[in-house]
């Protein structure tokens, strides 16, 4: 074709989109479900038109009402986390008494009847091998509990209407109402919770939901907070009053994070956020009986295990580095001694204490090592009886025994508080911020969200230390 | 280490707090202050001249180096300066004291007003940022975006014509559809027509229109005319607005056999038991928003009812091909139905 043809052919093409307009391709699309309504009208037949099946409608008419609709679901919501944390107990006790109390003691007399050097034994067993164990034994029934009953509920359809009922409260933050639920699930595991974020489609809060999940106290701070709660805050109550105040203590704590949760949502959306995309649909399924043993298999499988195994992969170097730390001297001090002794000035401007922040850092891996790393930094630093040795963690059997090493390194109500709202504000552990950056793929969103926690828990322990020391 | 005065750390914390405070909030801000004002190189400023001079000779306006200082709001060194630099690129040149575009200076001003336009385009369909802010982003991306960006951006929006107030695209070839219209003001009483353009300037006006809740595409009649007010409908709604408002709108008139949808009422008012029909939905719902909704099924001729109430008053459930979709009520009220 000659040169000139084409030519007029391209002006042609533009001549007639500029004849077209912009809404082309608006009016075409709803044209084509215009007309395909209209054939539908003519050749489908519905047998009760639009009514919807009546105990759904029942169902839904109470699940939502102005009267039942929250008491249901905060029964609800209570009634799984409370089978999740008293539930786990016993399997977990059961999984520590096996991991813990049989197989490392097993693997100690092994190595030394092998002649294993001591440094090989304590990295990999103490090392390596506790902080796996101390994982899988504290994270995966709780985890194991929590996830199936979700996913029952998610699978039934009551899930969205949860959504549904609060989402008018999240729109004032900038949120959407699914936050609810990927915040629930964070209260399970922030990691699982990051994931759950898929579905909310909406761009921007999807980003709000993804970096304010960790303001959810997850599975592995549960026990930290009931811990330190039952040992100081029960104790300045008198002892009939010491179980309610530590319980309202730690649900304080829980709610707190809420609180912070819709703060930090509302000030991203009006800031950094503002630019990304917003929409909001929300589809209330009808509901199903759940298929209960498809739900259970596929949550453990995909839920459970998958974040089981990250957890594993980064808890094991973990407890190699608390292991090196305890055991390397430089001069006539441990790593972790020098560390401590460095950090205890900067420390004590936020009412907290050298170890507590080089546990909160070398237990960046998993929450649930935060207590014993502690309780092990604590008898190494300050040379009280007690422990398994430099490197090797430990936790104890009472509370109260537990309360006595504390107490002497030095802790006083102040640093107990402190360490709670430090346990809600810190940064997420690695496997969440490594699930992050999966799921946002963006470097910049990975470190706000692992960052903007941290700032804050500095903030409000600060602020906490300061009034306290002024008033008290 | 315990002999510091924990007043003294509350005090230099509030300092600190303050200071960041200062220095970051939102607009008015220290560091977007210097940020910004950094960014007042010379290619903006000649940029910013070569615009200004396109349009006023689009109105067949000519100004002096005066008007040009005065309209620029630059210090008038710098101005100066650049208008004598462009002279001797050929830009721009001299007839007395008259600046006028050469044919290069003029098709330079059309690339940046098409990268201007393009670029609201963009934050319209594909970003969320409030439609106030548009111009002021446009206004100073304009300088950033290279040609090539431009074609990139262009083609990925799918060679748009309009930005997002009204305003026609140029081409590549620096071709620009004509806007046929007519302001409100100038309108008389129970003319139908279609909205095609607000003015974003000047500001006030433009966000006084903005909170009206008016946007183009939408259809309105006049029903009053009078030189205190002038009222129309439109999308269910009744509108008042100073002349002075009108003026800023231009309308397409439509011939009269449109039918105007006198009786047509917001989604947001729909009440339980009661059905209605879909007319379609409000122009000003765009982007992924509108795709959204009619992927979802909201369609001109759909039924709809309410399917559920909400204990917080809002999101509602309505009832859409027998799917059960909950809306919140700014999303409602931009889909249009009859009873």
């Amino acid at each position: 074709m000659k040169q000139k043809n084409i030519d007029n052919i391209i002006a042609l093409s533009n001549d007639l989109r500029w004849q077209i307009g912009d809404e082309f391709h608006d009016n075409l699309a709803e044209g084509i479900y215009a007309d395909a309504a209209e054939i539908v009208k003519g050749a489908v037949h519905k047998e009760n038109g639009n009514k919807r099946l009546r105990l759904d409608a029942k169902i839904d008419k109470i699940v939502t009402s102005k009267v039942w609709g929250f008491p249901l679901m905060f029964l609800i919501l209570a009634f799984v986390l409370w089978l999740t944390i008293i539930g786990a107990n016993y399997p977990s006790a059961m999984l520590a008494e096996l991991l813990l109390n049989t197989v490392h003691p097993a693997l100690k007399s092994f190595a030394s009847s092998v002649g294993m050097p001591w440094w090989l034994d304590g990295f990999l067993i103490d090392g390596v091998y506790l902080a796996v164990a101390w994982v899988i034994a504290v994270m995966l029934p709780p985890m194991a509990i929590f996830f199936p009953l979700f996913t029952l509920l998610e699978d039934f359809g009551y899930l969205p209407r949860i959504a549904f009922n609060l989402d008018h409260l999240f729109k004032l933050s900038g949120a959407h109402g699914k936050q609810a639920l990927t915040m629930s699930m964070g209260f399970g595991c922030n990691a699982a919770g990051v994931v759950a974020t898929r579905i909310i489609d909406s761009p921007r809060e999807r980003l709000i939901a993804i970096i304010t999940n960790n303001f959810s106290l997850c599975n592995g701070r549960w026990p930290t907070q009931i811990l330190i709660a039952t040992i100081f805050i029960g104790a300045v109550v008198p002892s009939s009053m010491s179980g309610i105040a530590s319980l309202g203590a730690v649900i304080g704590v829980a709610v707190l994070g809420i609180c912070f949760m819709f703060l930090t949502s509302w000030a991203l959306s009006k800031t950094v956020l503002k630019g990304e995309v917003s929409t909001f649909n929300l589809e209330l399924p009808p509901y199903r009986p759940p298929r209960f043993w498809k739900t259970i298999y596929t949550s453990i499988i995909d839920r459970t295990l998958i974040v089981l195994w990250r957890a594993i992969v980064f808890a094991a170097p973990a407890g190699a580095v608390i292991w090196l730390i305890s055991n390397i001297h430089i001069g006539d001090l441990s790593i972790a001694a020098w560390m401590i002794d460095s950090f205890d000035g900067f420390a004590f401007l936020f009412g907290l204490n050298g170890v507590i922040l080089v546990a909160y850092i070398v237990a960046i891996p998993a929450n649930e090592i935060v207590i014993p790393t502690i309780l092990m930094l604590t008898v190494l630093v300050t040379g009280i009886s007690g422990g398994e040795g430099a490197g090797v963690m430990f936790e104890l059997e009472s509370a109260s025994a537990t309360g006595d090493i504390l107490r002497a390194g030095g802790w006083t109500l102040l640093t107990a508080v402190n360490l709670m709202l430090f346990s809600l504000l810190h940064n997420p552990c690695s496997t969440t911020i490594y699930t992050i950056y999966k799921e946002t793929k963006s470097t910049k969103w990975t470190v706000i969200a692992s960052i903007l926690p941290v700032i804050m828990g500095f903030v409000v322990t600060f602020l906490v230390a300061q009034i306290w020391r002024l008033f008290l | 280490m315990n002999t510091y005065n924990p007043l003294i750390a509350l005090l230099i914390f509030l300092g600190l707090s303050l200071l960041g405070y200062l220095f970051f909030r939102p607009n008015r801000g220290w560091y977007w202050f210097i940020k910004n004002s950094s960014r007042a190189t010379d290619k903006v400023i000649a940029e910013d001249i070569l615009k200004r001079l396109y349009h006023n000779e689009n109105a067949s306006n000519f100004l002096n180096i005066n008007d040009v200082v005065r309209t620029l709001k630059q210090d008038e060194q710098m101005v100066v300066e650049s208008i004598n630099k462009m002279t001797t690129l050929g830009l721009v040149k001299m007839e007395g004291d008259i600046v006028r575009l050469t044919k290069s200076g003029s098709d330079y001003a059309l690339r940046i007003i098409r990268a201007h336009r393009l670029w609201e385009r963009y934050l319209a369909e594909k970003t969320g940022f409030n439609k106030s802010e548009w111009h002021q982003r446009a206004e100073r991306k304009e300088h950033e975006l290279t040609m090539d960006d431009t074609n990139l951006l262009a083609n990925t929006l799918g060679n748009p014509q309009f930005d997002p107030h009204g305003d026609p695209i140029p081409t590549i070839s620096g071709k620009m559809a004509k806007l046929k219209g007519v302001p409100v003001s100038d309108l008389k009483v129970n003319t139908i027509g279609r909205i095609i353009h607000i003015k974003d300037k000047p500001d006030i006006i433009y966000k006084q229109i903005l909170a009206e809740n008016i946007h183009i595409g939408s259809i309105i009649r006049i029903v009053e005319k009078s030189s205190e007010r002038i009222v129309f409908h439109s999308e269910g709604e009744a509108f008042k607005l100073a002349p002075i408002m009108a003026g800023n709108i231009t309308v397409s008139v439509l011939e009269k056999d449109v039918a105007f949808e006198e009786d047509v009422l917001r989604l947001n008012i729909l009440k339980e038991n009661e059905m209605a029909k879909i007319i379609g939905i409000s122009k000003e719902l765009r982007g992924e928003s509108r795709r959204r909704l009619l992927d979802l099924g909201f369609v001109k001729g759909a039924e709809v009812s309410i399917d559920l109430l909400n204990p917080l008053g809002e999101p509602k459930a309505y009832l859409i091909k027998g799917t059960s979709i909950a809306l919140r009520n700014n999303q409602a009220s931009k889909i249009l139905i009859k009873k």
